[in-house]
């Protein structure tokens, strides 16, 4: 199956000039009654005073939500026209999960790369505490056979189907269409596959809320965040978490899966509300408008995986990714200073570099000649990732990205070398969306 | 189950037409009423006689067609699943079960296991020649086994036949009938599951409006309760039927045979958990098909197994 990469063809760079995103927050907490849209437009316009972007028309804005209402099919757009862009800025909606965010900037840096626009803004936003609410399938099916029905007996008729337990609404849960399995469930699975410790989650955890902790109070944030509705900081970080209080947790998923279940509320991430957005230019756009260069968006890959009938894990694509992006770039894990990788679930995380780690499966699944390799752990979300950040779905690819340009350009300026940061995001329904990153 | 090789009833058979499929309403008040009197009293001889209905238009069967495909999640598509052949031919193989001639009891019977096989597509709008027979009474160390055999012809030329083996308790197998080899009981423990399927109360009571069985022991738990269940239990064709449509027809291909074997009855409502695994785990990376499908279902969290099947290109 694995072919030889093409090289990747020459075309002009695309910049990542910055990003901004507002702090995020649980479910339930701060942003109740805050539409996505009312997110993402405050995302957008922290990100257009910090660059003075007032009234520019930009060459597109692209993002979206996973969660998304009907009435917000032009999301994106909506909200640019609430913004003070100029209104001649078009835009798109994209969902792909969790890697919408990612997926956006993969798309509008190849239309820079490709001299078709200029300059770009690529994002995300997410509720789930505005999330939309659905109506039951029967309820639906009678209120459409009404709409259609000509007579007012048909109509009548059509809405007398219905019986009162129809009348319950449908929240929208991160239950995979095809197996009905929370995605926790399914990582729950992978995680005993491959036989994932307990203490080695709760660790995962605990770093990245130290690491993020430490990165707010060095001022790291400063110029990524804009504070929004009173909020000024993540609010699910614990700095004062510790292993001892992430090893009284309870086991949430894979408790029905016969093997002593794992993963916890402490080192799963919990539903989140936020929004993020990235500017991207050609280096002439930015350099016309003096703007700071960070690093460019090198390249770029997606996967995706077989999981329906259990022959791979929900949420190892990006383990199948990281190998083509890297080969096509002629570059080794060693190559890498900063590995971005999402923490949907601690777990996510471990079973990717056990992965990376086991010969036996990079040969017969990733078609490699042996192990791809281990990385160096200290260079692992060192400012924290999802677990302490919180993960609004959409949102966090533009977090990512804005946190691992500013990285490679801070160890570039140290050490007068080039720097480069490896960004993977695992997505429901067995997709993977990675990218690297790299100082100029 | 005996390996069928030829089509059609066995030579020694009567073959009776009957003029369209029966009514399953009508039949199942004949069996509950039938049932009564059908006691073990020697060795069970089948009718040897076959029902046959000619010129079967599926044409009207498209709204029946959806609500099974919506039901099942099999995809809109005018080719017939197995299961919804197995539901169309079900009304003539019940006719012959509730035969005044037939021995063993319509209800009370347990579904042992099915083999079906599709051997080329049928679609909606074809005409069919279906028929149904009893043969095959055999022992069972609990009773008597009998296989109920339906098949659909399209034009003349065998599509689809299937194999359906009851279990009656009690009751005494014909002379010269050796018994079952007796396998060894093993403890099964649930593998990781793949799927999770959340059955509501309402599971047996859906199965049956659109395969037209409705069995007391499914559609209702006073019902099942009188035939010594808790609740009322899911119907076993139901949960092998969504085995096959979560394969789907672009994994089973045109030509495909569907096997399942029931344990432990499913309970309304209940969970249970699925896996549905290629039968050849050793395939190659990234390939999707060959040796088809092995699929099992477990009571959630228990070891407790409900089913095991397969679902085989052929």
């Amino acid at each position: 199956m694995s072919t030889t990469p093409s090289p990747v063809p020459s075309t002009r760079e695309a910049v990542i000039i910055g990003g901004n995103r507002i702090p995020f927050s649980r479910a339930g907490k701060k942003y109740v009654r805050t539409s996505n849209q009312d997110m993402f437009t405050a995302a957008l316009e922290g990100l257009v005073a910090r660059f003075g972007l007032q009234g520019e028309r930009l060459g597109e804005v692209a993002g979206g939500a996973v969660l998304k209402h009907s009435k917000n099919f032009n999301l994106i757009r909506e909200s640019v026209l609430g913004s003070s862009l100029a209104p001649t800025t078009p835009a798109y909606d994209v969902q792909q999960a969790c890697a919408t965010g990612l997926e956006a900037a993969i798309a509008v840096t190849n239309k820079i790369k490709l001299g078709q626009i200029e300059s770009a803004i690529a994002g995300g936003t997410d509720t789930v505490s505005d999330a939309p609410i659905v109506v039951s399938d029967r309820l639906r099916a009678a209120l459409l056979d009404a709409n259609h029905a000509k007579t007012t007996g048909a109509k009548i008729k059509a809405l007398l189907s219905v019986r009162p337990k129809d009348l319950a609404p449908a929240t929208p849960s991160t239950g995979e269409p095809r197996t009905h399995l929370s995605m926790g469930e399914h990582q729950a699975i992978t995680t005993a596959k491959w036989g994932i410790s307990r203490e080695a989650q709760d660790e995962i955890a605990y770093n990245s809320h130290q690491n993020l902790a430490r990165a707010w109070e060095s001022g790291f944030f400063d110029d990524l965040v804009t504070p929004f509705k009173g909020l000024t900081r993540d609010d699910n970080m614990r700095p004062d978490t510790s292993l001892e209080k992430l090893a009284k947790l309870k086991p949430v998923f894979g408790t029905k899966l016969g093997e002593s279940a794992t993963m916890t509320a402490g080192n799963s991430t919990p539903l989140t509300d936020g929004a993020s957005a990235v500017l991207f230019s050609s280096r002439e756009w930015a350099e016309e408008r003096d703007l700071p260069i960070l690093a460019k968006f090198v390249d770029a890959e997606t996967a995706a995986v077989d999981f329906v009938h259990g022959h791979e894990g929900l949420l190892m694509a990006p383990a199948a990714a990281v190998p083509r992006l890297l080969a096509r770039n002629g570059l080794t894990l060693e190559d890498i200073d900063f590995f971005e990788i999402h923490e949907a679930f601690a777990s996510t995380v471990l079973t990717t570099l056990a992965a990376w780690e086991d010969e036996e499966y990079c040969r017969t699944e990733l078609g490699l000649d042996g192990a791809f390799g281990k990385i160096d752990r200290s260079k692992l979300n060192v400012n924290g990732s999802s677990l302490a950040a919180g993960h609004p779905f959409a949102a966090t690819g533009g977090r990512i990205i804005a946190t691992a340009a500013k990285l490679v350009a801070a160890k570039a300026a140290e050490t007068g070398r080039p720097a480069r940061a490896l960004i993977s995001v695992c997505a429901a329904g067995g997709l993977g969306a990675v990218a690297v990153v790299e100082s100029v | 189950m005996r390996e069928l090789t030829v089509p059609g009833a066995p030579a020694s058979f009567d073959v009776t037409e009957l003029a369209q499929l029966p009514s399953l309403g009508g039949l199942f008040a004949k069996g509950l009423a039938g049932s009564a009197g059908k006691r073990p009293k020697g060795a069970v001889r089948l009718p040897e006689v076959a029902y046959q209905v000619a010129d079967v238009d599926t044409a009207g069967e498209a709204e029946h067609l959806a609500a099974y495909q919506r039901l099942l999640g099999e995809p809109s598509s005018e080719v017939l699943p197995a299961g919804f052949l197995h539901v169309l031919a079900f009304p003539l193989a019940t006719a012959v079960m509730v035969r005044g001639d037939f021995p063993l009891p319509l209800l009370g019977m347990v579904h042992l296991k099915n083999t079906a096989r599709v051997l080329r597509p049928v679609r909606l709008g074809e005409v069919l020649t279906v028929r149904a027979w009893a043969q095959d009474a055999r022992a069972h160390r609990r009773g008597v086994q009998v296989d109920l055999i339906a098949e659909v012809l399209v034009g003349g030329e065998l599509a689809y036949q299937g194999v359906s083996t009851y279990l009656a308790k009690g009751f005494t197998a014909p002379d010269g009938a050796a018994p079952d080899a007796e396998a060894p009981r093993k403890e099964w423990t649930a593998p990781l599951p793949t799927a999770r399927w959340k059955l509501g109360s309402g599971t047996g009571r859906a199965y049956g409006a659109v395969s037209g069985d409705q069995n007391p022991i499914h559609t209702s738990s006073l019902g099942a309760k009188a035939f010594g269940f808790p609740r009322a239990i899911a119907h076993g064709m139901y949960t092998a039927a969504r085995a096959l449509a979560e394969v789907g027809p672009a994994r089973r291909g045109d030509a495909y045979e569907w096997t399942v074997e029931f344990f432990k009855p499913v309970l309304l409502p209940g969970t249970v958990d699925v896996s549905i695994r290629y039968a050849a785990e050793a395939a190659p990376a990234g390939s999707t098909s060959g040796g088809g499908f092995v699929y099992e279902g477990w009571r959630s969290g228990k070891d407790t197994r409900h089913f095991r099947g397969t679902i085989k290109p052929l």
